[in-house]
């Protein structure tokens, strides 16, 4: 009796799965291994497959620069944004102190900007004219960081911006489900502090850690926005997609760059998960 | 039971409205943004002196002829608007027939197809959009080599030229004035090359703020988007337009093949060569192709016919030949350096 009704609840979600993602991705794929000058969903050319377009991504040096920039960006910014949230988290936890939910609020706010608003954000402070290189003149008569929103920093404090909030509700999230009692049963055993966070801490945290990095690893590395508005020279495989298609009208190359980044998420996301040696879908 | 009823007064009420509002002739324009070029003014001119109305329309020009080419069997567009390679384009697609509005002789040999498949309703020119207060004493640059100078490290931007069309014309027309062609890049490429260490980033997005604001304080673009920063805005601009050279970037428009309102299509691109319609344009700074239509009071604000003179037209025909080339080119020898 629950098994249809089950069913049916699943079932919306199930049809948008597959005329979202799968079906989509399919398209993506032929529209890859083609190629060029095919229209996405076209009929498949009288040329054949061919792997040319992955060939390409992987040999041509600008292409394999910028996914190798995704990556290394992807990464700094999954890492810094784990380490500057991870004390706040602790607090928001463990903590009990007046206008703790503002606290909450004011972290999770940047969630709700577009990467183009927060492109623009980054070159208010960090611009030519910005109001950090301003300021800095005005102490120090050498307007420093001037122009740093064009270059890799700016890149990396706009990522990190948007990825705090989720970084700061996966870990309270996992942190919430953490027991703080064994914290206490070493400290009692007599376990110095640095023993207990390498020994029983860290350990525990482990999972909620992990889930945390693929989260915020996987949205940057499809991230566009701000890179749109803000990257001169500093190429990413999302604007380099982007190129293809609107520039130069080669859906083969764009959709082979897409495939591409959606197997390193998939495999960054599932290699995680099965290292933190659970299988749950890291919450968000 | 009520409901039913009620519902069936409404649907009654819609079919009369629309049978009584569709008696109005209508005139469909494919890229008629009201708040660009002045759209919205020229079309509200029309619907007053005629009552022909020209509905708004949202889609850029690449995004027109993707339509029309997708409508070809069943055409609803009568007339499209574009930058000008993208209206030449259309035309070598077959997607206009050939029409000659009255004012035709008075349009520039160079603005118009021989034929009739495209002609540019006003124009606009490469100039540098220089922000005065931004420049902090520095001299307004005059020439291209004016902008090579060390001094404006850091403070120069033209949009990304795979992005846009107005910068696509301008990297296109540099190269030209160089002594490029079509096919040779050479000499506008090195000069993109060397011009890179002052550029600020290649924008992708508008930058009409960050140019008024100052965090642009020197931006290559249409002198009319300058204009617009200096006489609507009120902005400390200065729109140069360079010594030793400009090109000009038509906007053109083409009758489409199987019009559907095809005569009254004809009387509204006739009316839009008249003065009226044509100085309509200049409200929004772009220079009428009927010269004369310009207004004195207008034309004041507009740089001067002696600084005009360095102005070239550019052949559309070459520049949508040289598209992906050379913007492939300026991917790979400017921006990325390969």
């Amino acid at each position: 009796m629950k098994r249809p009704i089950l069913l049916i609840m699943i079932l919306p979600a199930l049809a948008l799965i597959f005329s979202l993602l799968v079906w989509p991705l399919a398209l993506l794929f032929v529209s890859s291994v083609q190629s060029t000058g095919n229209a996405i969903g076209a009929a498949p050319g009288r040329a054949g497959l061919s792997l040319s377009n992955y060939v390409e991504i992987l040999t041509d040096p600008w292409y394999f620069g910028a996914l190798v920039n995704s990556l290394w960006l992807s990464f700094s910014v999954a890492a810094l944004s784990i380490l500057l949230c991870l004390g706040p988290a602790w607090l928001l936890v463990r903590g009990d102190f007046p206008g703790k939910s503002w606290i909450r609020a004011l972290f999770t706010l940047p969630m709700s900007f577009s990467g183009v608003i927060v492109g623009f954000l980054v070159v208010i402070m960090l611009g030519r004219i910005g109001f950090i290189p301003q300021f800095m003149e005005s102490l120090t008569g050498r307007a420093f960081l001037s122009g740093s929103a064009y270059q890799f920093t700016g890149l990396l404090v706009a990522y990190i911006y948007f990825e705090v909030p989720r970084a700061l509700l996966t870990l309270e999230s996992s942190l919430k489900k953490f027991d703080f009692q064994l914290e206490t049963a070493a400290r009692s055993l007599g376990a110095g502090r640095w023993q207990r966070f390498f020994w029983v801490v860290l350990p525990n945290l482990w999972p909620a850690l992990l889930s945390t990095f693929s989260l915020t690893f996987c949205v940057s590395l499809g991230s566009f926005g701000v890179a749109l508005i803000i990257s001169k020279r500093f190429a990413l495989m999302p604007v380099e997609i982007f190129q293809q298609f609107t520039g130069f009208l080669n859906t083969g190359l764009a959709s082979a760059m897409c495939i591409v980044l959606v197997a390193i998420a998939f495999t960054v996301n599932y290699g995680l998960r099965m290292l933190s040696g659970r299988r749950e879908v890291p919450s968000a | 039971m009520k409901a039913s009823r009620t519902m069936f007064v409404l649907l009654g009420l819609t079919l009369a409205a629309s049978t009584s509002f569709a008696e109005p002739k209508v005139v469909i324009q494919y890229d008629c943004i009201p708040n660009y070029a002045n759209w919205g003014g020229v079309t509200a001119a029309y619907e007053k002196k005629t009552g022909v109305r020209v509905p708004p329309d949202m889609k850029g020009s690449s995004a027109a002829m993707a339509a029309l080419d997708a409508e070809k069997r069943n055409p609803l567009a009568d007339v499209a608007y574009y930058s000008g390679a993208i209206g030449f384009q259309a035309a070598e697609k077959g997607l206009h027939q050939p029409y000659k509005p009255a004012a035709w002789d008075k349009i520039p040999a160079t603005l118009k197809d021989p034929e009739g498949r495209w002609f540019a309703v006003h124009t606009a020119a490469v100039a540098f959009i220089v922000n005065r207060a931004a420049l902090k004493g520095k001299p307004v640059p005059r020439t291209w080599d004016d902008l090579l100078k060390p001094e404006y490290k850091g403070m120069i931007a033209y949009d990304d030229p795979t992005w846009g069309g107005t910068s696509y014309t301008l990297v296109y027309g540099r190269n030209i004035l160089m002594g490029g062609t079509n096919t040779d890049f050479g000499p506008g490429l090195a000069y993109f090359r060397k011009l890179d260490s002052n550029i600020v980033h290649y924008p992708r997005e508008s930058v009409y703020n960050d140019v008024l604001r100052g965090e642009i304080p020197i931006w290559i673009n249409a002198d009319g988007n300058g204009l617009k920063m200096k006489y609507v805005d009120k902005g400390d601009i200065e729109v140069v337009i360079p010594e030793d050279g400009s090109v000009s970037m038509p906007l053109v428009m083409g009758m489409v093949a199987g019009a559907p309102h095809a005569k009254e299509t004809k009387k509204y691109l006739d009316w839009l060569f008249t003065d009226e319609a044509q100085a309509l344009f200049a409200e929004a700074f772009f220079m009428p192709v009927i010269a004369s239509a310009l207004p004195p009071d207008l034309a004041s604000k507009f740089p001067s016919n002696k600084e005009y003179e360095v102005v070239r037209d550019l052949s559309l025909a070459d520049m949508s030949a040289a598209a992906n080339s050379l913007k492939q080119a300026w991917l790979d020898q400017v921006k990325n350096r390969k």
